[in-house]
C-alpha cells in the first residue's frame, strides 16, 4: 500500500534556534529542515532568524546569507540565481519553487523551508534525482529523423511548426511539478511524472522529428502515462508558468485519434 | 516495480529499472471508455433522478408499468450498464494508484470485476422481468 506516515527514523525533531543579530529591527525566522547523513540523528528543524534589511529579496539570498554568516553546514544546490538553471528547487512556504525566484514577502509568518517532497534526501535541502534524470533519459529527448538534413543547411521548420513547442522548450527540469504530484509520490518508480511527460511531447509535438509513433508507443502504459488524474498540481506550481497538464492532455488527445 | 522488498539491495542502474519492463502499449482503450461512459451517464443520471422523483408517492402497479414500458426499460438498462462499467473502470484506477503488493492488486482487481460485473446482470435480469 501507499506510505500516508512518516517512517520512524524520517520523523523531524526540533534543531537548534539561531537569534537575530541584536538591534535588528526587520526580523523574519526560517524554519529549515536539517538532516546529516554522516550523524545518526534523526531530521530537525533549524530556525535562523534573519535581519531583511540586511539580506537580497529573494529566499535564496536568505539562505545563501545563512550559509556564510551564520551556519557553514547548511547544504542546498543553486547556480545561477536568476531561475535558469532549475538547481535551487524546493519546497517553500508549502509549495514547490525555485528559491532563486521566491520573494521573502510573499510568505506570511515563519518562513518554512522543505527539500522537494517524496524524494530520497541526500542531505538538508538536497534531494536525490536520479530516478527523475533516467526517466527523462528513457523518452530519449532528442531529434530522431531518417530523413537526413538538407545539405549545408539546417532542418526547416514553419513558424506555425515552431509555435508549437513554445510552453516546453522552457522547461528547465527542476522537478517542481513531478514531486508535486500525488499521482508522482505514489507511483514514481514506474509513472514518468509532469515533467518528464512535458518532455516527450516536446519532441512528439516536434515537426522535424520522425518518430511520434514510437514515442507514442513507449508511452502508451497503464503506469507510464495513464497514472496522471489531471489533479494539476504541476500547472499550478511550475516556477517558470508551463502546463505540463496541457501536454499530456495533448499526449492523451492523440493516443485516442490515433486508434481509429 | 514493486517485485522486490523494499530492503532487498538493488543494484540495477535508475534507467534499467525505469525501462524495467517495457511500456504495456495498453490504457488508452480504458482511459477513453472511462471518459465516454461518463458522458453517457450524464443525461441518463439526469433522466433517472427526475424520472425518480415523479414516482414519488405512485403506487406498486404504476412503478412497475413505468418500468416495463419499452422506452424506459431501454433506457435504465443502458444506465444500468454504463454505471456498472464506470465503477469498475474507477476502482480500478484507484487499487492501480494505491495497492502495490503485486498479488494483492491482481485479486481485487479481479473481486471488483467480478462483483461489478454480478450486480450488473442482476439489475438488468430485474429490469427485463417486470419489463418482457
Amino acid at each position: 500500500m501507499a506510505t500516508f506516515t512518516l517512517p520512524k527514523n524520517s520523523k523531524i525533531g526540533d534543531g537548534k534556534t539561531y537569534a537575530a543579530p541584536s538591534g535588528a529591527t526587520n526580523v523574519r525566522s526560517f524554519s529549515i529542515y536539517r538532516w546529516d547523513p554522516d550523524s545518526e540523528a534523526t531530521p530537525r528543524r533549524d530556525t535562523y532568524k534573519i535581519d531583511l534589511d540586511n539580506c537580497g529579496p529573494m529566499v535564496l539570498d536568505a539562505l545563501i546569507k545563512i550559509k556564510n554568516e551564520i551556519d557553514g553546514s547548511l547544504t542546498f544546490r543553486r547556480s545561477c540565481r536568476e531561475g535558469i538553471c532549475g538547481s535551487c528547487a524546493m519546497n517553500i512556504d508549502g509549495t514547490n519553487t525555485l528559491a532563486c525566484l521566491k520573494p521573502i514577502e510573499d510568505v506570511t509568518g515563519d518562513v518554512k523551508i522543505n527539500p522537494l517532497p517524496h524524494l530520497p534526501v541526500v542531505k538538508d535541502l538536497v534531494p536525490d534525482l536520479s530516478q527523475l534524470y533516467a526517466q527523462y533519459r528513457s523518452v530519449e529527448p532528442w531529434l530522431k529523423s531518417d530523413t537526413p538534413p538538407p545539405p549545408d543547411e539546417e532542418r526547416r521548420q514553419s513558424k506555425e511548426e515552431r509555435a508549437k513547442l513554445d510552453g516546453m522548450w522552457e522547461c528547465i527540469l527542476c522537478f517542481c511539478c513531478s514531486t508535486a504530484c500525488p499521482s508522482y509520490w505514489w507511483n514514481g518508480d514506474r509513472f514518468l511524472g509532469p515533467a518528464v511527460l512535458l518532455a516527450a511531447y516536446r519532441w512528439i509535438a516536434d515537426s522535424r522529428d520522425e518518430r511520434t509513433g514510437e514515442r507514442l508507443d513507449a508511452l502508451e502504459d497503464p503506469f507510464r502515462l495513464y497514472r496522471c488524474h489531471t489533479i494539476m498540481n504541476c500547472t499550478n506550481t511550475c516556477p517558470k508558468g508551463l502546463n505540463p497538464a496541457k501536454a499530456i492532455g495533448s499526449i492523451k488527445q492523440m493516443m485516442v485519434e490515433r486508434q481509429g | 516495480m514493486n517485485t522486490e522488498t523494499d530492503s532487498a539491495l538493488r543494484l540495477q542502474s535508475p534507467l534499467g529499472r525505469v525501462r524495467g519492463m517495457g511500456s504495456a502499449r495498453a490504457g488508452t482503450h480504458h482511459w477513453w471508455m472511462q471518459r465516454v461512459t461518463s458522458i453517457g451517464l450524464l443525461p441518463l443520471t439526469l433522466w433517472f433522478a427526475l424520472s425518480a422523483v415523479s414516482l414519488a408517492g405512485a403506487s406498486y402497479a404504476e412503478a412497475l408499468a413505468w418500468i416495463g414500458s419499452p422506452f424506459n426499460a431501454v433506457l435504465l438498462i443502458a444506465t444500468l450498464l454504463l454505471s456498472f462499467h464506470h465503477t469498475n473502470a474507477g476502482l480500478q484506477v484507484v487499487i492501480e494508484d494505491y495497492v502495490h503488493v503485486p498479488g494483492a492488486r491482481i485479486a481485487a482487481l479481479l473481486a471488483v470485476k467480478a462483483v461489478c460485473g454480478l450486480l450488473a446482470i442482476a439489475s438488468v435480469l430485474a429490469v427485463l422481468r417486470i419489463a418482457v
